[in-house]
């Protein structure tokens, strides 16, 4: 493989990355080129000693978007994780999805509720005093704090699911690198 | 047998990687080739490998680059150690001693 295909292919595996990231990451190897020109070596050989360009592309991008996931925990970087996973082709996507969007399904489910139950409880404390409830208007008050403070806990907790579902699935992720796995793997 | 010494060898490499890199930054500043030539001769780590390393460092607040005019081409990229780098390094390096001067006694006794 040559100087330009190995770059190409580093490029092509990249896109889709920040362009500042791609043009950092494509500087190093290119220098590395140059370097390993300047002490006699082929392009060839440069090549073979660095790897296979679309294998450690998809590596580098997959770190991105695992390291994306634990710096900050949020719904767009659990969807760059996920995707930074299947990208690694790390897992079948045939078997993943249908895994995939039942636990989706389920988690949204359990946040509609959690929303809903808030919701419900806010409207049960504010309105339930006017409508002369059975146990009277006290009742009605703290049936809906507590209506709310369910729901707000069945919210943490799926929370703290999602955010234990999502590691699994960044650790499950890691154990799939083969080029980049002693470079990047935290040590112990 | 030999699949078993070869992944022994490979948790022990990616044990040291980072140490290495610590350890050739502490002697004198360095650039990106430079290391990952002398460790691939040396340890036989695949030369790609190096770069990620580096990011991953540098994000750590271990190493910091600057720039180096070059007579030929573009400006050359260094890598030198930071304080936290350096107090990394010293702590990892005690590590290690202990740890091979344990592997030894042992091997030693068991020959």
């Amino acid at each position: 493989m040559t100087r330009d295909d190995f770059m190409a292919r580093l490029r092509r595996g990249l896109a889709g990355a920040p362009a500042a990231t791609i043009a950092d990451i494509a500087a190093d190897y290119d220098t590395h080129f140059a370097d390993g020109a300047a002490a006699g070596r082929s392009e060839q050989e440069v090549a073979a000693a660095l790897g296979n360009p679309d294998r450690l592309a998809r590596e580098l991008r997959a770190e991105a978007g695992l390291k994306k996931w634990e710096e900050q925990k949020n719904p767009s970087a659990a969807a760059a994780a996920v995707f930074a996973v299947l990208g690694l082709g790390a897992i079948d996507i045939i078997i993943l999805l249908p895994i995939l969007m039942s636990v989706l399904g389920t988690l949204l489910a359990m946040f509609i509720t959690v929303i809903a139950g808030v919701i419900a409880g806010a409207v049960v404390m504010a309105a339930g005093p006017f409508f002369d409830p059975p146990g009277g208007p006290l009742t009605a008050i703290l049936a809906g704090l507590g209506l709310m403070a369910g729901s707000t806990s069945l919210g943490a907790i799926t929370t703290i699911v999602t955010i234990g579902l999502m590691n699994l699935m960044v650790w499950y992720g890691r154990l799939h690198y083969r080029l980049l796995k002693p470079a990047i793997d935290p040590q112990g | 047998m030999e699949h078993v010494t070869e992944a022994i060898e490979i948790q022990l490499k990616k044990g040291v990687l980072a140490l290495c890199v610590l350890a050739l930054l502490s002697r004198a500043d360095s650039y990106a080739y430079e290391i990952a030539s002398r460790l691939a001769k040396d340890i036989d780590m695949g030369e790609g490998t190096i770069y990620p390393l580096m990011r991953r460092l540098q994000a750590d607040g271990l190493v910091e680059t600057y720039l180096v005019e070059s007579q030929s081409g573009p400006p050359r990229k260094y890598y030198r150690l930071t304080d936290a780098g350096r107090g990394s390094f010293t702590q990892q390096k005690t590590e290690w001693a202990a740890f091979t001067r344990a592997v030894d006694d042992i091997l030693g006794a068991g020959a």
